[in-house]
């Protein structure tokens, strides 16, 4: 009988795989991105070299010394302090403990900041207590601090914010008034964001880390990257890291347009470079992993969705890799074995700047 | 806790414990990808770049620059005083240490 | 004079092209030669299909589905007099869809919904933050085959859980077919709480709808 190996399900479950399973599996993948972005599948070496990753003998691997990159945080403390039943581990401690232990517990190449709610909108009537926190951490640590939130657009509609709800306007084929909705969203959230970030800047954060752009379709893409636009014409020397919510912009509104070119229907390699035209330094692309595939089918597709976007910028890629992206198995406790599989795989395989 | 701590130990710099905050600011301030950003702190170093994430090598180099180090060392600089050595051993400028300088002016 | 299989990729094109219009005239075309259920199933549902594959490889986007989805009732609409009284408005399944209590997240959601409507079920989104009762409510209410059960936070996910109790408690579940979705939702779960099935997108949503209700 063919030796297997050990691997896992898109949901973490242990599944057992031999090394033909194993390619079938990664050429269906990275077959898969192809097919979809338009892109270059991976070469035959690249799925040996994956497959060696995924097939290696101990629980955890690591990336071939000097190629270390740097790794971002992104939730703020939130993994540490929170306890609201989610991945927080709920340990009671101020967000300066939780980053300073980041930075001098855990090796943390950069840390960023980060509100309970942890969207841009519920942090104006707070702005003043983000700054204050803000300060202190400034005063006590050595790594690039970011302020980080989401832009969620979703909180500009009913019955959190002041348009109507573009879903329930297109259930009802009312079209333009659902488009009319989603762009004075994107106008209010662009507003917001910024009002937010010069407060910030003025106390002293390195800059911020846009987490999930995108997560409530193109008019959170488009309202973001004037945001970004607006910052970096005021701060020319912010650090702006620009992570996104999915592989696909989510078409929402459908016609948006961001230096020409539509925002809705665009994979990695294609937002890399808007994201860089709107003043970014930093790109954080993202690439869903599927429950119902293996390990080596996400591993292999996206690996080969983040290699292309590697390609198309010019600026740094931050492989977004938290639960349930980036090959990572979606569950709150992922396994170390499929992390540090798919920590190696981005950075050997895909090349990317950091994680 | 597993994922974050599990990235740093696969793939991670390991911050001010070898030289992954200076990389990850070349990155942020300059825009400059994985490659240039060691070759550039590695030559501000004076060190090669495989150095940078060499806990032997950064350990010293840190003290003696006075940049920060991870462990608690008496009299070392720390926050703002470290990053003001960072901003002149790399050629960079950092926000707070703008804002601090102008609130002591 | 044009072939069925000519006329049935006209219909459907028409239903891609998202033209009202198009597909009115594509209908008008077509109802000499075929039959009204052969012009609904074999020419607009298959574009309506195609349109639902193009929306999930960010081909075509919302407004693009909803514009889809109108101009296919309009055709159906305009062959009513045509078919056997009540046939035009058989449905192929009634469905409740919601997020669970404690969950305001609304996006994906409504994308099933629409997608579900636009495969032609007939949906009862019934919005986020839904008290676990009023899923029993509406179903009851509209004589539902199925609910569909959203959830993006693991916060949230045991709602799902709670519905497929209450379903139990008050003698449905045996009646009505039970989808979950959300990021953190999985087969796994689906399975460990009972429910009929998980569909990672509205495109697997709508595929297995079909599944279990037709």
């Amino acid at each position: 009988m063919a030796k297997e190996y050990t691997l896992r399900m898109g949901d973490g479950k242990r599944i057992f795989l031999t090394k033909e399973r194993i390619l079938e599996e990664i050429e269906a993948g990275t077959a898969d991105a192809a097919d979809l972005g338009a892109i270059a599948a991976l070469s035959g070496d690249q799925m040996d070299k994956l497959a060696e990753i995924l097939m290696m003998p101990g629980k955890t691997v690591s990336v071939e010394q000097g190629m270390e990159v740097p790794v971002t945080h992104d939730i703020g403390t939130l993994r540490l302090d929170g306890d609201q039943g989610n991945s927080g581990v709920g340990i009671p401690s101020s967000r300066l403990v939780g980053c300073m232990m980041h930075e001098r517990a855990f090796g943390a190449d950069t840390m960023e900041l980060g509100h309970i709610d942890y969207s841009f909108k519920p942090v104006k009537p707070v702005v003043a207590n983000e700054c204050q926190a803000m300060e202190v951490c400034q005063q006590n640590m050595i790594v690039p601090m970011f302020y980080g939130a989401m832009p969620n657009m979703g909180l500009y509609y009913t019955p959190d914010g002041p348009f109507e709800n573009p879903g329930d306007l297109m259930k009802a084929f009312k079209i333009q008034e659902a488009w009319d909705s989603m762009e004075h969203a994107a106008e209010h959230l662009t507003r917001d964001t910024v009002w937010v970030m010069q407060k910030l800047m003025a106390c002293g954060t390195d800059g911020v880390n846009f987490d999930t752009i995108g997560a409530a379709g193109d008019g959170d893409f488009y309202g973001t990257l004037n945001a970004i636009e607006a910052l970096r014409k005021t701060y020319p020397n912010m650090y702006i890291e620009a992570g996104m919510a999915g592989e696909c912009v989510l078409g929402m509104h459908g016609e948006l347009k961001y230096d020409g070119k539509t925002l809705a229907g665009l994979w990695p390699h294609e937002q890399a470079p808007l994201v860089e035209k709107a003043g970014a330094n930093v790109f954080g692309p993202v690439c869903n992993t599927n429950t119902s595939k293996t390990s080596a089918w996400n591993l292999a597709r996206s690996v080969t969705f983040m290699k292309a976007a590697v390609e198309a910028a010019n600026i740094p890629c931050h492989v977004d890799m938290g639960m349930g992206v980036g090959g990572i198995p979606m569950l709150e406790t992922p396994p170390i074995d499929a992390v540090t599989r798919a920590s190696k795989a981005m950075v050997e395989i895909a090349g990317v700047d950091g994680i | 806790m597993g994922m974050p701590i599990s990235h740093i130990m696969a793939s991670g710099m390991t911050g001010i414990r070898a030289a992954g905050d200076l990389v990850a600011r070349m990155e942020f301030s300059k825009n400059m990808r994985i490659g240039e950003a060691k070759e550039y702190v590695a030559k501000k170093l004076g060190v090669g770049t495989m150095d940078l994430s060499d806990e032997h090598v950064m350990r010293e180099l840190r003290e003696e620059l006075d940049i920060g180090v991870i462990t608690s060392v008496p009299g070392a600089a720390k926050g703002i005083a470290a990053k003001m050595n960072i901003e002149k051993l790399l050629d960079i400028e950092i926000n707070c240490c703008d804002t601090f300088r102008k609130q002591i002016q | 004079m044009a072939n069925k299989e000519e006329l049935f990729k006209e219909l459907s094109d028409a239903i891609i092209s998202c033209k009202k219009d198009n597909v009115l005239a594509a209908v008008e075309k077509a109802k000499d030669e075929l039959d009204p259920s052969e012009i609904i199933e074999n020419g607009l549902a298959v574009g309506m299909n195609q349109v639902g594959i193009l929306f999930e490889r960010g081909k075509l986007f919302l407004p693009h589905v909803m514009m889809a989805a109108d101009a296919m009732n309009a055709g159906v609409e305009s062959l009513k007099e045509l078919m056997p009284e009540g046939e035009g408005d058989s449905k192929m399944g009634i469905i409740v869809n919601g997020t669970v209590e404690g969950d305001v997240h609304d996006i994906g959601k409504s994308i099933v919904s629409t997608m579900l409507q636009s495969a032609g079920f007939e949906v009862y989104d019934i919005g986020r933050d839904v008290p676990i009762r009023n899923f029993i409510e509406k179903a009851k209410e509209v004589g539902a085959n199925m609910i569909g059960l959203s959830a993006l936070m693991t916060t949230t996910l045991p709602g799902q859980k709670e519905v497929i109790e209450l379903l139990k408690e008050e003698g449905m579940r045996d009646s009505i077919k039970v989808m979950i979705g959300g990021a953190p939702a999985t087969t796994a779960w689906a399975e460990k709480i009972g429910a009929d099935c998980y569909a990672e997108n509205a495109s697997e949503a709508v595929a297995k709808a079909k599944e279990l209700l037709l």
